[in-house]
């Protein structure tokens, strides 16, 4: 006589539960490794085929494929396809274009990188200063709860609207020396030597880094803020009680032991800011452009004032801006892949950042 | 309902061994003796609409080693943590009447720098809590937050007051490891080398030893009496041996209230109150 059988439905029913709740893990895993699997088997040949440096040192270029009347086929840049076709003369058949097919990616590779560095940098300074503000110095009140309640609803703005808030404030609005102010300029003041005029920053790496920063602003809010609580409050009373001022004791003793974690935040932080489109795409990014950004007249400073080519842009340009083809495939995977990689180093350099402090800061 | 205290000794009962300081005693000029180092007249202390303290008129004796008793909740922390006046820091907690005196000096005049009375009237906390940092940075962090950034001076400040902790025989070859490899008690001292690397006139302890096994307890007691020659010590304790231990002078708290102070001897072996009689014998808490 076995005093512990199985007396209720309920019992029957856990097995069932687990192998559901395993299966929707196990469905996860499988769909996130079909997409990195078939990026990478696509995209890195691309990348780390014969020729592949190309792909990551030149500009996009548009593709010309030209087929001659014997049936060859030649795969030719812009320059090479007009000297093939004097060669060929009467015997060309027939030429193909794809735009952006051809060349490299390393104008939007550079277009997204100075966006993300930019825009993480902004983020991390008004980010950090908020959040000591919110956590060690503000009174509690309404004001206080208002404000916090205001970082959580930018939360959920969508991101087009921060493009759009972008292209009124940083592209049309945002104050910026000239001697020349424009007439549509909101206003201007004169400095004698020169004018502050409020005519914007145009479409430019600063309009879009800025813009950016506000989309990853609150997580990087909220996390800092998280995380400068989780210091103890023994380390504030301690340094207090040993003569510090607040600013010492929060530049010493808080957040050196906070920065661990606020690094971590700005990882996804960075990895939201390379992969936005809608912000950057009225305020920095553009379909194509022939030069790096510092390479344009503007100069080394044109790093900041040009507009970019960026890698979520671009590949949004290559899937629906383009006719599909077997050609245009290149370009396509090996934008994802190389966009997968950056975004991913970035962010384990971030962790590998963290993990170092984060020893050196063990409490 | 506030006993007397009498007048500091001048010489009085010892209890501690006459030992040597360990490190360069500053005689500090003497203060005029009939005022104490710390006087309090009539403070009352609130948090928000609690009243914590009241009434508490009390006078620690200069270079001697003060202890607060009294059941949790009674309002010893509070007192103690008005002498630097760390509630500050507190949302709605402040004085409501009353004054601290501190050398002398009220310290809530608006001329009194909040700095520079924490650098005179240092504290060790009931958990030690030293920095995630060096043994070494841990001590001379007070000097660095005050400018000091000529390593000559720091590595002096440093044995200096490591020495006084009695922990510069423990460290001194591993200056530059981290203050968490030490033990708990060692941890402690640590944090009293760095309350003293400033060479304050007061230490305040908050219940510096519960947290710390026997061994660790009996020696920063004795540390304590070889702290109070060069600085004045107010300690918090539960723990009656301790008081009996280590304390000159001892003061009574029950329910925010200073019952009764006097001598170690009056207030252990003929105390004046009878609600003091009961607590030191240990018949409520």
């Amino acid at each position: 006589m076995n005093p512990f059988t199985r007396t209720t439905a309920r019992h029957r029913r856990d097995p069932f539960l687990i192998q559901g709740m395993r299966a929707a893990a196990w469905i996860i895993l499988c769909i996130t490794a079909a997409i990195f699997l078939h990026i990478i088997w696509k995209g890195a040949p691309v990348v780390f085929s014969k020729g592949g440096g190309d792909f990551l040192t030149k500009l996009p270029e548009t593709l010309h494929v030209i087929q001659d009347k014997e049936g060859n086929i030649y795969e030719a840049n812009p320059v090479e396809a007009d000297a093939i076709k004097e060669k060929l003369g009467p015997g060309l058949r027939q030429e193909k274009t794809i735009s952006y097919s051809g060349g490299g990616i390393l104008g939007p590779i550079v277009g997204t990188v100075l966006l993300v560095i930019g825009s993480i940098t902004v983020a991390l300074i008004l980010g950090i200063g908020s959040a000591i503000y919110l956590s060690e110095y503000a009174k509690k009140g309404k004001f206080i709860e208002a404000l916090r309640l205001a970082i959580l609803n930018l939360a959920g703005v969508p991101s087009v609207v921060f493009g759009l808030f972008g292209v009124g404030v940083f592209v049309l609005a945002a104050p910026r020396f000239t001697d020349f102010p424009l007439d549509r300029a909101i206003f201007s003041i004169p400095l004698g030597f020169t004018y502050l005029s409020f005519e914007g920053w145009n479409t430019s790496v600063l309009s879009g880094a800025c813009t950016l920063a506000f989309v990853i602003l609150p997580v990087i809010i909220t996390a800092s803020e998280e995380c400068l609580r989780a210091v103890p409050q023994g380390f504030r009373e301690t340094s207090l009680a040993l003569g510090a001022t607040r600013w010492q004791t929060i530049r010493r003793c808080v957040l050196p032991f906070a920065m661990p974690g606020i690094l971590t935040s700005s990882v996804l932080g960075i990895a939201r800011a390379a992969g936005e489109t809608a912000p950057i795409m009225f305020t920095a990014a553009i379909a194509y452009k022939d030069k790096l950004p510092w390479n344009t007249e503007a100069g080394w400073w044109g790093t900041f004032t040009e507009s970019v080519q960026a890698l979520p842009y671009h590949i949004y340009t290559l899937a629906a801006r383009i006719p599909q083809n077997e050609y245009s495939s290149r370009a396509q995977y090996g934008s994802v892949f190389v966009f997968l990689v950056i975004v991913m180093s970035l962010a384990m350099s971030s962790i590998l950042l963290r993990r170092k402090l984060r020893s050196k800061y063990q409490w | 309902m506030v006993a007397e205290l009498p007048r500091p000794k001048a010489s009085g009962f010892n209890f501690a061994p006459a030992k040597p300081v360990a490190g360069p005693v500053s005689a500090p000029p003497a203060l005029p003796v009939q005022h104490g180092i710390i006087v309090t007249e009539q403070l009352d202390f609130s948090y928000g609409q609690r009243q914590a303290l009241n009434d508490i008129s009390f006078t620690a004796p200069e270079h001697a080693v003060t202890a607060f008793i009294g059941p949790s909740g009674c309002g010893k922390s509070t007192l103690l943590r008005c002498f630097n006046r760390l509630n500050d820091r507190i949302p709605g907690a402040r004085i409501t009447a009353g004054s601290v005196r501190i050398m002398g000096k009220n310290i809530h005049d608006p001329d009194v720098d909040l700095i520079s009375l924490r650098r005179q009237v240092g504290m060790i906390f009931q958990k030690y809590n030293p920095f995630p940092k060096s043994i070494f940075e841990n001590v001379v962090y007070p000097l660095r937050i005050g400018g000091v950034t000529k390593r000559s001076e720091l590595d002096e400040a440093c044995e200096r007051a490591l020495r006084a902790a009695a922990l510069w025989d423990d460290v001194k070859d591993r200056l530059k490891a981290s203050a968490f490899g030490l033990s708990g008690g060692q941890m402690q001292r640590l944090c009293i080398a760095r309350a003293v690397a400033v060479q304050p006139r007061i230490l305040l302890m908050d219940e510096p030893c519960s947290a710390l096994d026997p061994i660790a307890t009996l020696r920063i007691e004795e540390l304590i009496h070889t702290l109070k020659q060069t600085y004045t010590v107010i300690i918090v304790t539960h723990n009656m041996q301790q008081a009996r231990r280590v304390a000159d002078q001892v003061a009574f708290f029950y329910m925010g209230r200073l019952i009764e102070s006097g001598t170690m001897e009056q207030i252990f072996f003929n105390p004046v109150e009878d609600h003091t009689q009961r607590y030191v014998q240990g018949q409520f808490s």
